[in-house]
């Protein structure tokens, strides 16, 4: 993985001490709230309901052992010994005083990590495939690239008091691990006829109050022009983005204000004329970043041990099944951490096991661990031998639960319990969907289930196959739901199957469409294709019949 | 007012014209409506002249006259309003505008070093403390 230089280094921790002065400032009352506000978002703090939030980069999603060590002596020493994995693949720590915002960040930056733009009005943290480099359909590491990202953004100069918050992912691979198609930039890695790496850019897409999906803005653009292309977007967007209203300043509503082909030819003017200088990425700047990035020693290996293990256990099988995935390498398996046990908040971890998946890393996955989309851990380089030992390791940890893909492997925002911006909560009706579909879920298949509290949607409820959108009514907690919706390669945004739901109905609703699909699945049918073949119409027959 | 140039506080040798009659006999900073309205006359007088505009200002308004400008001024209406910095970025590495470039308005100590950083040469700071905290600021990075 890439390792800071003293360039890097001595930024993060010249940061660090600016923080330190502007939060001494803001608490002697030299800084205002209003002047101090965007200076604690940039370093990653919100003011929520219980106590500050602070959100922690995890540069396209990579750990090391000794980081996420560092992650569990934070949560043990400066919050309530959890931290929440979130769909971007940052951590956040929802209890933290803001006085030792400053210290915790000086941690972080001992270990080579930062909350620098994790939130606020500039470029966030750059997102990625959770598969990359391991995966056998991949045309190119996107790693590498999104290192060189996350460089050109920190401290952007220019592009840190934008329009609104801005954010970037970018995949390696034909299907989209990094949800890329609702992202403000989505960058897929592709080469010309010459073998030539390259990327297609798509712009403006984007959850929230308006989901849209983005669109291609260039189809192929050199590895070289990768930062011009990506900084004559943003001057676009910094100059013509709109200010005067929040909900309507994200890139995706000037795109669709000012059209699409008049977007792409101010971006290309804008292009013309910085393309070829000093943004330009050599072939020698992107080896250097690529050499972080080269693939472990792998050991020959057999899968004898592994099938021996398989054919004597039902619940190793059953969890091989669901939580494991192919190698680009024999022998070898990518292995996801449940973050979704029936006895946690989606996303949640304490700092026990967070030390105790480092120590598994290190034993068994090269010292790395991942963090996905989904809110969920991955080893990507285990032995298929060692998988057994692995298991059980990992059940007694509770990360074990045998739900990737699942019903009960949602995607959920923390919602009213701690989100000042919430309408309704979302743990609890998670919690309640847990109770009901643990049991059952592996036979479902898989369905996306992804629930936000409110429209601002940081779960993602408009992409789900299953959306649950909790709303305010009169004081109330009431939950919309959607069916349909795709983050896949070919994104797509969910259908509103009716009026909104009473929160002790939500579960139940669940329920029917669930039955709807069982009772009319061909067999090996996955949701999603039953949805298509039959249509809404029974799915909303049954929900709204019975509630 | 306090200004800062070259990691210093300077006294201000420019004047912003007020209003209509409000000019000095040079180093006027007018704004875009008196500049275009004026033209030839402020040519004319072949005296130092300032440029005052928003960071919003579309570059096409003006681009064809910066040989005629000793100084652009760049007016922050509130801070979160990043359009200045582009525009001074533009100005510098597009234009290749040379002369001084002057953040002005609503812009705050903490912001100092990205303003350097994109191009401006001069800050106008709110007042002296404000102006020498910027300049602790502008210090705070050894890498920029």
């Amino acid at each position: 993985m890439y390792l800071y230089n003293e360039f890097d280094q001595t930024l993060v921790n010249e940061r660090v001490e600016q923080f330190r002065d502007q939060t001494k400032r803001f608490l002697s009352g030299d800084l205002t709230e209003e002047q101090f506000r965007p200076l604690r978002l940039m370093n990653g703090l919100y003011i929520q309901t219980h106590a500050p939030m602070l959100r922690v980069n995890i540069p396209y999603g990579l750990l090391s052992s000794k980081q996420l060590r560092m992650f569990a002596h934070i949560a043990h020493k400066y919050d309530k010994d959890y931290g929440h994995f979130t769909t971007r693949q940052n951590i956040q720590y929802n209890w933290p005083a803001l006085e030792q915002v400053p210290d915790i960040l000086a941690d972080l930056a001992s270990v080579q990590m930062h909350a620098i733009q994790s939130s606020g009005s500039c470029i966030r943290n750059v997102t990625s495939d959770p598969l990359a480099g391991v995966c056998a359909d991949e045309i190119e590491d996107p790693r590498p690239y999104c290192e060189i990202i996350r460089q050109w953004s920190t401290l952007h100069p220019e592009f840190s008091y934008l329009p609104r918050k801005f954010k970037i992912a970018v995949s390696g691979s034909p299907k989209d691990r990094a949800a890329t198609q609702v992202h403000d930039i989505g960058l897929h890695v592709k080469k010309d006829a010459n073998g030539n790496i390259g990327f297609e850019v798509l712009v403006g897409g984007g959850l929230g109050r308006t989901p849209v999906i983005g669109q291609t803005i260039n189809s192929f653009i050199a590895e070289a022009d990768l930062l011009s292309y990506l900084e004559a977007i943003l001057r676009t967007y910094n100059r013509f983005g709109r200010r005067d209203n929040k909900y309507k300043a994200r890139i995706k509503i000037l795109v669709r204000e000012t059209g699409l082909d008049k977007f792409k030819e101010q971006v290309e003017a804008e292009w013309a004329s910085i393309r070829n200088g000093e943004l330009t990425l050599s072939a020698e700047e992107i080896q250097r970043v690529k050499h972080f990035f080269t693939p472990f020693k792998y050991e020959t290996s057999t899968d004898e041990v592994l099938e021996q293990h398989l054919e004597n256990s039902g619940l190793f099988r059953q969890w091989f099944k669901q939580n494991t995935k192919e190698h680009k390498q024999t022998g070898y398996r990518v292995v996801f951490l449940s973050l979704k046990s029936p006895n946690r908040a989606p996303g949640d971890v304490t700092t026990e096991q967070m030390e105790q998946v480092a120590d598994m890393a290190d034993r068994y996955s090269f010292g790395q661990i991942r963090t996905t989309h989904d809110q969920n851990l991955a080893f990507t380089d285990v032995k298929s031998s060692d998988l057994y030992a692995l298991w059980q390791q990992l059940q007694e940890q509770d990360l074990a639960t045998a739900n990737i893909g699942t019903i009960t492997d949602m995607i959920c925002c923390p919602g009213l319990d701690f989100c000042s911006l919430a309408n309704a909560s979302s743990i609890d009706i998670a919690q309640g969907i847990t109770d009901r579909f643990t049991e059952s879920a592996i036979d479902m298949g898989d369905i996306s289930l992804k629930m936000s509290g409110c429209m601002n949607g940081c779960g993602h409820h408009s992409i789900g196959e299953i959306g649950i959108l909790g709303v305010d009514k009169k004081g109330e907690q009431w939950y919309q739901l959607t069916l349909g919706g795709s983050d896949s390669h070919q994104s797509k945004l969910g259908d509103r199957l009716g009026k909104a739901i009473a929160k002790d109905s939500v579960v139940d609703a669940i329920d029917d469409i669930v039955q709807v699909y069982k009772e009319n699945r061909t067999e090996n049918e996955k949701f999603a294709t039953t949805l298509k073949r039959i249509g809404l119409k029974p799915f909303k027959d049954r929900v709204y019949d019975a509630h | 007012m306090t200004l800062i140039k070259n990691k210093q506080i300077i006294d201000d040798s420019w004047h912003y014209q007020a209003a209509e009659q409000d000019l000095h006999g040079s180093h006027n900073i007018v704004d875009l409506a008196y500049w275009q309205a004026n033209k030839s006359d402020l040519i004319s007088e072949k005296s130092s002249l300032g440029l005052l505009v928003d960071g919003n200002e579309g570059l096409e308004s003006f681009i064809d006259d910066l040989q005629y400008f000793s100084l652009i001024a760049i007016n922050f209406p509130t801070f979160a309003d990043g359009r200045g910095y582009s525009l001074a970025k533009t100005l510098r590495e597009q234009c290749k505008y040379a002369q001084e470039l002057r953040a002005t308005g609503d812009i705050l100590p903490d912001q100092a070093l990205y303003l350097a950083r994109v191009g401006f040469d001069v800050l106008e700071l709110a007042n002296e403390k404000s102006a020498q905290l910027a300049l602790s600021k502008l210090d705070e990075f050894s890498i920029f």
